[in-house]
């Protein structure tokens, strides 16, 4: 034993004056009584006066030096001195990566991880220095070789649960170049191993392995995503839910649309398997998809239940729907009722009409999404989406080569899609324009000979088709087949079957758009924490979020500048007529507006295989990336353990029993009080019986 | 006493306001003439049979109370033949009847330094309680003799006999003050024992706390009256109130003791207390002396009619 404080012995100094303070402490109260007659016996028993004897007697002054004597020691740090079980210079590595909060170790395995870190810095020689480096969404050193155990047990215990996949590698890599700077270092990783693929890393020092976690039973939301179909009229919800316990589960999944639960399923999943579920009947209007993986209660689903499911934080996930898009559609031409009646009832679409000749002067053509030109072609095509009708000459739409009379009409392709659920064998056309196919085309509807009465492609990146006969040559308006064409030609054009919004990982930035007039952007955590953002440039169409910590549902606001309030509440009306004047055309009146004043959401889930398989590994991949210890570069050093703590304790206890014993007369007094209350009580009674 | 005396008593007491000037209202207040007037209530029949020894006399002598026959003798007065014997026997028997002496009753008081204080006040309580056996003594047609002892005398006062002379015993009681200093008991007793004529029951009232406490009861017993010790102490004296490091100072001699008041003392001065009380005790059956412990919390009529009748001390 040694003593790391020995001038704090001369705390003892201490004990002869508590003795010398006992021995004067003769101040007496005195009071008269009949007779002393009674109490002369008791003096020569007691013996008060002489003090000698009385601290022959005295368990209080007993109880009083041994505290003192516990005190001056606690000062004076006792320790005892073993060898070093760890280098001088350790780095170590925590994991605190979303697979670390499984509760198959009480409470987690990160809380299990940092008390595993502390009790092994109990190895560490009396004088190493230990760096800490966190490994959550990415790596952060939290101590920097620090000498005070106190300190480093506080950074340690600063390292906070991570929802994202956790940065091993990046924290190897840190930890390594950590370690280089002295002669002799090691690294001690604290992780639950729980990664599929070791971290390609190569390490120029030793590395030991602490590993927490027992189990793997986890069920996980893989894949969560909204996707409507062509017409844009329908929206579906896909959920993949994989299992990667040993067992067979049933788990209970719940798609909630807004806060509101739509749905629930009992999915039986084998071991280590994957089962996808679509869900058709998601809400008109819905903005925020969650899906929630929940047990089944046993009594439900007359099976015990299968192993808890030890990760939370994959049991949950998100998807934002993509708002309704209001496109713009320029029917131009000499008026077509049945082109009109087709397009105006299709969702979404706002349609504005223009004549050949107004159709030169209409401004804002940037922003239709779709120009139907029935009969006419202008000299320059716009860069657009295009469904020309009838084109009256070669364009690179396609050459004309003539007129086609009561042309004949081929069958299509089975998987053509714009044919889908078009039926044109009853078709009759008394007049078509000759055309050949260009190479951008794919062929829809054959007509006589190599002449297409129907194709479609993407034209140098632009959507277009081609109907090379005029509606009013056919009696395709007068059958069923004519408003699905419609809707499957507009579903295509207009790109009305967009995927949802994609979901952002934990951790990672996210860019947010700056529409003009935004002063800054207030986002809305999931906790209902609220920030704001100001773009750190005037003029910033974009600013960036990084706080993407926490799953859930972010919303995002505009924070209008001062001088335009309520600029964007102006919508334009839109007045769909093939004779409207270009008076009617966006270009004229108030820019159609798109609802930019509206809040935006995006999503952060944990979609990653890696964290939600929280299968425990033994460390020995890890392990294997370190070098081979070196024996004579690392001496061994000594470790302290020192006995304070169990001094503080043992001089609490002697306080206590020092307490006691000075309080046990008033005790042992109240105690006689309460029975002689008792006592006389009694007898009242009776008599007042 | 008659009747109509006896009621007339009664009342004078139940109205203190008439007192007489004498009598201390602090010490013979409200609470204790009721209590005295409680007393005669209830002793309008108990108190009849007196005190122990009233009107029995070991001496024959002309009383209404027959107790034994003799043989005639020369000069005996021929009224106490009983002819009835002589009808049946034939010979002269002489009727014996019980001698009906003048008893008196001895109260004796200690008014040492020591009776002073305590919480109920002794020596007010001892007042009291020599009021009340006065009172149960004139009731009972017998001569009350009231001894204060103090210092090493015995002073006697005037012996009274009648109910009517209650309140001039409460003035005398009234005008009993504590004396410094120290006490001889065992002298004041022997003092008191000197003076005495008449034998009869014998009270003493005191503390007891005299380091001769033995010889005063041998100089009682010595009397061969009927010796009763009420031994007073008050309640702080039987469970001390102490705590702490105290300096006790002696009443009567100023002496100090330091003790220090924890609960192992105070079990120990209880269990000292309870073995003199018990040697007392003893000492007294032994002398046949009655020993009776009188705290000073109990009510006066407890101590007459429950403690002193089962003493024996009343009869």
């Amino acid at each position: 034993m040694t003593l790391l404080a020995p001038l704090a012995l001369l705390g003892l100094l201490f004990v002869p004056l508590i003795v010398a303070f006992y021995l004067l402490r003769l101040r007496r109260h005195e009071r008269t009584v009949s007779s002393t007659f009674l109490w002369q016996p008791l003096v020569r028993d007691v013996e008060a006066n002489a003090p000698w004897q009385r601290l022959r007697r005295s368990l209080l002054l007993l109880l009083q030096l041994l505290v003192v004597v516990a005190l001056v020691l606690v000062v004076a740090r006792p320790s005892g001195e073993r060898a070093a079980g760890l280098a001088r210079d350790l780095v170590l590595v925590v994991d605190a990566s979303a697979s670390m909060a499984a509760t198959d170790v009480f409470p987690d395995r990160l809380t299990a991880a940092k008390r595993a870190a502390i009790a092994a810095l109990a190895d560490l020689p009396a004088d190493g220095r230990v760096s800490v480096v966190a490994a959550a969404e990415s790596a952060r050193v939290v101590a920097n070789e620090a000498t005070d155990r106190g300190g480093v047990s506080r950074a340690i215990e600063s390292i906070e649960q991570s929802t994202a996949p956790g940065r091993l590698a990046e924290a190897l890599t840190l930890a390594g170049e950590l370690a280089e700077r002295a002669r002799g270092a090691e690294i001690l990783v604290v992780t639950d191993d729980a990664a599929s693929a070791a971290p390609e890393v190569v390490l120029a020092v030793p590395l030991r392995v602490l590993t927490v976690g027992a189990e793997r039973d986890n069920q996980a939301i893989a894949a969560l995503a909204v996707r409507t179909d062509p017409s844009g009229l329908e929206r579906a919800v896909f959920v993949s839910i994989a299992n990667y316990s040993d067992s067979r589960v049933v788990r209970r999944l719940r798609i909630l649309a807004d806060g509101t639960p739509i749905t629930a399923r009992d999915l039986p999943m084998e071991a280590v398997s994957r089962a996808d579920v679509v869900i058709d009947e998601l809400p008109e209007g819905t903005r925020v998809v969650e899906a929630q993986l929940a047990e089944v209660p046993a009594a439900e689903n007359g099976a015990p239940p299968g192993p808890a499911d030890l990760l939370g934080l994959d049991d949950r996930a998100w998807a934002i729907v993509p708002p309704d898009r209001i496109r713009r559609v320029l029917l131009v031409g000499p008026g077509n009722a049945y082109l009109q009646t087709a397009f105006a009832l299709l969702p979404n679409v706002e349609l504005y009409g223009a004549t050949a000749d107004e159709y030169e002067d209409t401004t804002g053509k940037d922003r239709f999404d779709l120009f139907v030109f029935d009969g006419v072609l202008p000299e320059e095509l716009p860069e657009a989406a295009i469904l020309a009708i009838a084109p009256p000459a070669s364009s690179p739409l396609g050459a004309v080569t003539g007129t086609l009379p009561d042309p004949a009409i081929g069958q299509g392709p089975a998987a053509e899609p714009l044919l889908r659920n078009v039926d044109l064998s009853r078709l009759h056309i008394a007049e078509a324009q000759s055309m050949e196919l260009p190479d951008w085309a794919r062929l829809v509807l054959p007509g006589s000979g190599a002449s297409p009465l129907i194709y479609g492609g993407l034209r140098d990146g632009v959507p277009t088709a081609v109907i090379a006969f005029d509606l009013r040559q056919s009696d395709l308006p007068l059958q069923v087949a004519w408003p699905i064409l419609a809707t499957n030609l507009a579903g295509e054009l207009l790109g009305l079957a967009p995927g949802g919004v994609e979901p952002v990982a934990p951790g990672s930035p996210v860019e947010l758009a700056m529409t003009p007039g935004t002063a800054a952007l207030r986002v809305t955590r999931p906790d209902g924490s609220v920030a704001e953002m100001a773009p750190s440039a005037s003029g910033a169409t974009t600013v960036t979020w990084v706080e993407t910590r926490q799953l859930g549902v972010y919303r995002v606001e505009r924070v209008l500048e001062p001088a335009q309030p309520g600029a964007s509440n102006q919508v334009a009306s839109a007045v769909p007529s093939p004779s409207a004047s270009a008076g009617a055309s966006p270009a004229d009146g108030a820019p159609p507006q798109g609802p930019e004043d509206e809040p935006t959401y995006f999503a952060v889930d944990l979609f990653a295989p890696e964290e939600s398989n929280i299968a425990p590994g033994d460390g020995s991949r890890l392990v294997a990336l370190g070098a081979m210890a070196a024996p004579d570069t690392a001496p061994a050093g000594v470790a302290r353990d020192e006995w304070w703590p169990m001094l503080v304790l043992l001089a609490l206890a002697l306080l206590l029993v020092e307490w006691l014993v000075y309080e046990r007369d008033g005790a042992r007094r109240i105690g006689a009080a309460i029975r002689r209350r008792i006592g006389e009580l009694t007898p009242g009674r009776r008599r007042a019986t | 006493m008659t009747e109509a005396r006896r009621g007339a008593a009664a009342t004078s007491v139940r109205h203190g306001s008439f007192l007489p000037s004498a009598v201390d209202p602090q010490v013979f207040d409200e609470a204790f003439l009721r209590q005295l007037e409680r007393l005669m209530l209830v002793s309008r029949t108990a108190v009849r049979g007196g005190m122990k020894g009233v009107r029995r006399s070991v001496k024959h002598g002309q009383s209404v109370e027959f107790t034994d026959y003799r043989d005639y003798a020369l000069g005996d007065d021929l009224r106490s033949l009983d002819w009835n014997v002589y009808a049946r026997l034939e010979k002269l028997f002489i009727k014996l009847f019980v001698e009906e002496e003048d008893v008196t009753v001895h109260v004796l008081l200690d008014a040492s330094g020591s009776m002073a204080g305590g919480s109920p006040d002794k020596l007010v309580f001892a007042k009291r309680a020599a009021a009340a056996l006065a009172y149960v003594g004139l009731a009972s047609y017998d001569r009350v003799t009231l001894t204060i002892l103090q210092g090493r005398v015995a002073r006697r006062l005037p012996a009274v006999r009648g109910t009517g002379r209650i309140f001039s015993v409460l003035a005398d009681l009234s005008a009993v003050q504590a004396a410094p200093g120290a006490t001889d008991l065992a002298a004041a007793c022997r003092h008191y024992a000197a003076q005495l004529r008449q034998r009869g029951p014998l009270m003493l009232i005191s503390d007891l706390f005299d380091p001769n406490v033995e010889r005063a009861i041998a100089e009682l017993a010595a009397t061969r009256c009927d010796v009763a010790l009420l031994h007073t102490l008050s309640l702080d004296e039987l469970d001390p109130p102490f705590e702490g490091d105290l300096r006790l100072v002696d009443r009567e001699t100023s002496e100090r003791v330091d003790v220090t008041a924890d609960l192992a003392t105070l079990d120990a001065y209880r269990s000292r207390l309870a073995a003199w009380q018990a040697h007392l005790e003893a000492i007294s059956a032994r002398r046949q002396v009655s020993y009776v412990s009188v705290p000073t919390s109990l009510p006066l009529a407890d101590l007459v009619f429950a403690e002193l009748r089962r003493r024996r001390v009343v009869a």
